[in-house]
């Protein structure tokens, strides 16, 4: 008889009364913590061009593509990212920054080159990355 | 002619391969969820186990080249087919159309097949897991039946009749109150037989990947889990009748609760304990559960069943 | 009985990562193994020769999932020490508060992992829904569940205020009576005392001529721990036990492990409690000086060691890691003789493979 004694019976009771711990996500809510290290964005008009975010990038996901001193766009990459901050950590014009958005997987290869800042010499600015990107 | 009706729905639609049919998705299903609330998990939706079913059916079934593809084709027909014939025997509810003197000792002995067959199609599909899992399946099968057999007799011997149906009526008060010792070991040995937690051991997946069913796919892999799904039902209808019987007037409601009841207990059984050894369930066997059901029966006759 | 030779891998429901072990079974009992290793090898110490020291930061935290802070933390201590960058203090805490999260996540995750493949489904499911706790806990701190990304050359790059604090010795309660529960349950349960008492077992002996490290080494009686034994700040100013146990079976490194959670709880309550204030980080220069150094920490599964050569530029001209789970993996072939088959996944579990420290 004392082999069928067990000492898990409390929790296990405890557990069945109580609601479950998981979630029917996507039937269920997934929320992120705020900071939570999501989709890369830019405020492109901070943008200086001086491609700290792009030399200290582990993963080579942003590009810096000049067109002389005051035409540059900077290309984002999401499928090479990693999604580490080091960019945002990088950047001393708080321009690049994370967001807390999950970025989900895509077929669709158009989405998987951002522009983040498109800078040009007459004063034009370019996007923050919101525009171009596809769903 | 309306005899052969009358047959032919008590043997496709009640109580026979219809209602088990249904009984078995719906034990799945709760063992599943209790199982999963015991654990903090939600549980899958009440239609898994049969849309498991169907896609089980719509893979490709594929075997190794050396094996035996006839006996492996026949041996899940064969344990689905041993588990409907017991089945028939079986009262539903006080209800069995086609019991006949001495019944326990056949629906015991064609519940036996499956376990047979179950060892035999690790050794038809050739592969290391499938071998060692078959050994170890009818390692189980020597430790176990023979404490269950000894415990599932003693009702029998008690109440003085080999048929299922008689026994139930006999009851007076629950056997389960009278002979407790015995209701343990067949509980047991119920988990031995249906090869439930913790009493998985040959189909101990992080050991065995699948024991002996390991290279089974597709439509045969879909039989066999039926037939251990109906094994389940007629298990736990056989020691609800055996060990709670008696007549009443709300014997159908009784009955699905009483059947419930043991499925519950044997859904605690797998959450609370770790996986036994095989050397532990020999241990376990033959050192406490034979005594125990040897010790129930001689009680048995001693008070003059 | 005739010999057969079973497959543990490359693909296999008892492991976590690729590894390949042959067992030569003759009935129900293991004679010999063969392991092969390599299957989740990709030349991280390469690839970090062709990054800067930045870059090789995120490189090296994703040699292992499980352990990720610890090899950023030795990584950033070896260049600090050769750039002669003083860490600020705050900067330690913190450092040290998210290495001893990870201590208990990784050992709650073992311990989830063990019970599984023991068959005892319930209590993986209990120990990975109390790790949930610490993964929140971290997630609300980094922005990331497994990888952190908290380390820089020179500190940390978060911060905790005071109502985050309070919030987090809320649930280290709850933790902390969730790990007692565990802590009865292995003490008492007799079917996992009957599964893991005398299976693999492991002499001080043996322990020292494998140069095992970590809970395994600290099961069978030896007494090492890097944070006691080589305290760097804060290690110094806290206090906890080294936990040893001198059966040296799956037992014993259950308890220790279960016990050690304990003790990082109560370390990540000094820390919280003495967080001394000021900057979390200091700025590092580009180009590190030459030279070279060896970099130890205590990672959850023993002691980690880092060798970094530097040649004045901006790349490291020589990484050299060696993680604790080598050592573990060498003694599996003397653990598996003479074993049950049905304790080989009792006896991998125990150990706590980390596949991909080993490979790198």
């Amino acid at each position: 008889m004392v082999r069928f004694r067990s000492s898990l019976l409390p929790e296990a009771l405890h557990t069945l009364l109580r609601r479950p711990g998981t979630v029917q996500y996507p039937f269920g809510p997934a929320e992120l913590q705020e900071g939570y290290r999501g989709r890369v964005m830019a405020h492109g008009e901070r943008c200086k061009g001086c491609s700290l975010c792009v030399r200290d990038c582990p993963a080579f996901a942003l590009e810096l593509e000049r067109n002389g001193k005051e035409h540059y766009r900077l290309i984002y990459h999401p499928d090479r990212c990693a999604y580490c901050g080091q960019c945002e950590q990088s950047c001393r014009f708080d321009c690049i920054y994370l967001t807390n958005e999950f970025v989900p997987g895509t077929a669709d290869l158009e989405t998987l080159s951002v522009v983040l800042v498109d800078h040009k010499p007459t004063g034009e600015q370019g996007g923050n990355g919101a525009e171009e990107q596809g769903r | 002619m309306r005899e052969l009706l009358a047959a032919l729905f008590n043997l496709l639609i009640f109580p026979g391969l219809g209602f088990l049919f249904v009984c078995a998705m719906a034990f799945e299903w709760g063992d599943r969820r209790l199982i999963a609330r015991f654990q903090g998990r939600v549980g899958p939706p009440w239609y898994q186990p049969f849309a498991d079913l169907i896609k089980l059916l719509a893979k490709e079934d594929i075997l190794p080249n050396d094996a035996e593809e006839t006996t492996a084709a026949v041996l899940p027909m064969l344990s689905l087919a041993a588990v409907l014939t017991a089945a028939l025997y079986v009262p539903v509810a006080g209800y069995a159309p086609l019991s006949f003197e001495g019944d326990l000792i056949v629906v015991l002995f064609l519940l036996s097949l499956p376990t047979l067959a179950h060892f035999l199609a690790g050794w038809v599909t050739v592969g290391v897991y499938s071998i060692l899992g078959g050994n170890r399946s009818l390692l189980q099968f020597f430790s176990y039946e023979v404490p269950f057999l000894m415990a599932l007799s003693t009702p029998a011997i008690f109440n003085g009749s080999w048929t299922i149906a008689e026994i139930t009526a006999r009851q007076t008060v629950w056997n389960i109150f009278i002979l407790p010792l015995a209701f343990l070991v067949a509980l047991v040995g119920l988990i031995g037989k249906l090869k439930r937690d913790p009493l998985d051991i040959p189909k101990a997946k992080s050991e065995m990947v699948a024991g002996p069913l390991t290279e089974f796919s597709g439509r045969k892999l879909a039989l066999w889990r039926l037939s251990m799904d109906m094994q389940t039902v007629v298990g736990v209808f056989l020691l609800v009748n055996l060990f709670s019987g008696g007549a009443s007037m709300l014997a159908p409601l009784a009955f699905v609760f009483k059947a419930l009841a043991i499925l519950a207990l044997l859904s605690t059984a797998s959450v609370l304990y770790a996986r036994l050894r095989i050397d532990q369930l020999a241990h376990l066997g033959w050192r406490v559960l034979a005594p125990l059901a040897l010790l129930q029966l001689l009680v048995t006759v001693w008070m003059g069943g | 009985m005739t010999k057969v030779t079973i497959p543990i891998g490359p693909q296999h429901p008892l492991l976590k990562e690729p590894l390949s072990f042959l067992l030569t079974v003759e009935g129900e009992q293991v004679l010999e193994s063969t392991l092969r290793l390599g299957y989740v090898h990709r030349g991280i110490e390469r690839l970090c020769q062709e990054r800067t020291y930045v870059q090789a930061v995120h490189l090296i935290e994703r040699v292992c999932g499980i352990c990720s802070h610890i090899h950023t933390t030795t990584y950033c201590q070896g260049v600090e020490a050769l750039s002669g960058l003083q860490v600020p203090p705050r900067g330690l805490y913190l450092r040290t508060f998210l290495c001893e999260l990870e201590r208990i996540h990784s050992h709650l995750l073992w311990l989830g992992v063990l019970a599984k493949n023991m068959g005892f489904d319930t209590v993986f499911m209990y120990a990975w829904r109390d790790r949930e706790i610490v993964l929140d806990v971290m997630e609300e701190l980094s922005g990331g569940r497994i990888s952190h990304a908290v380390n820089v050359i020179g500190g940390v790059r978060i911060d905790l205020d005071a109502a985050h604090t309070r919030s987090i010795q809320q649930r280290f309660d709850e933790l902390e009576r969730q790990v007692e529960k565990a802590l009865a349950l292995i003490n008492n349960e007799p079917s996992l005392k009957a599964r893991t008492q005398g299976v693999g077992l492991l002499s001080a002996e043996q322990v020292a001529r494998y140069c095992v490290v970590g809970p395994v080494a600290r099961a069978s009686g030896v007494d090492v721990d890097l944070r006691r034994d080589f305290p760097r700040p804060p290690y110094d100013q806290l206090k906890f036990n080294v936990i040893t146990h001198p059966a040296g079976d799956v037992w014993a490194r259950t308890l220790v492990r279960v016990q050690e959670i304990r003790e990082s709880l109560s370390l990540c309550r000094q820390i919280l409690a003495q967080l001394p204030d000021g900057p979390t980080s200091v700025a590092m220069k580009r180009r590190v000086p030459p030279g070279e150094v060896v970099s130890r920490s205590e990672a959850p599964r023993g002691e980690v060691i880092y060798y970094i050569r530097s040649d004045g530029s901006d790349k490291p001209a020589r990484l050299k890691i060696r993680t604790p789970t080598l050592t573990a993996l060498i003694t599996l072939a003397d653990q598996l003789r003479g074993v049950n088959v049905a304790d080989v996944p009792v006896v991998l579990s125990g150990v706590d493979l980390c596949i991909a420290c080993a490979d790198r």
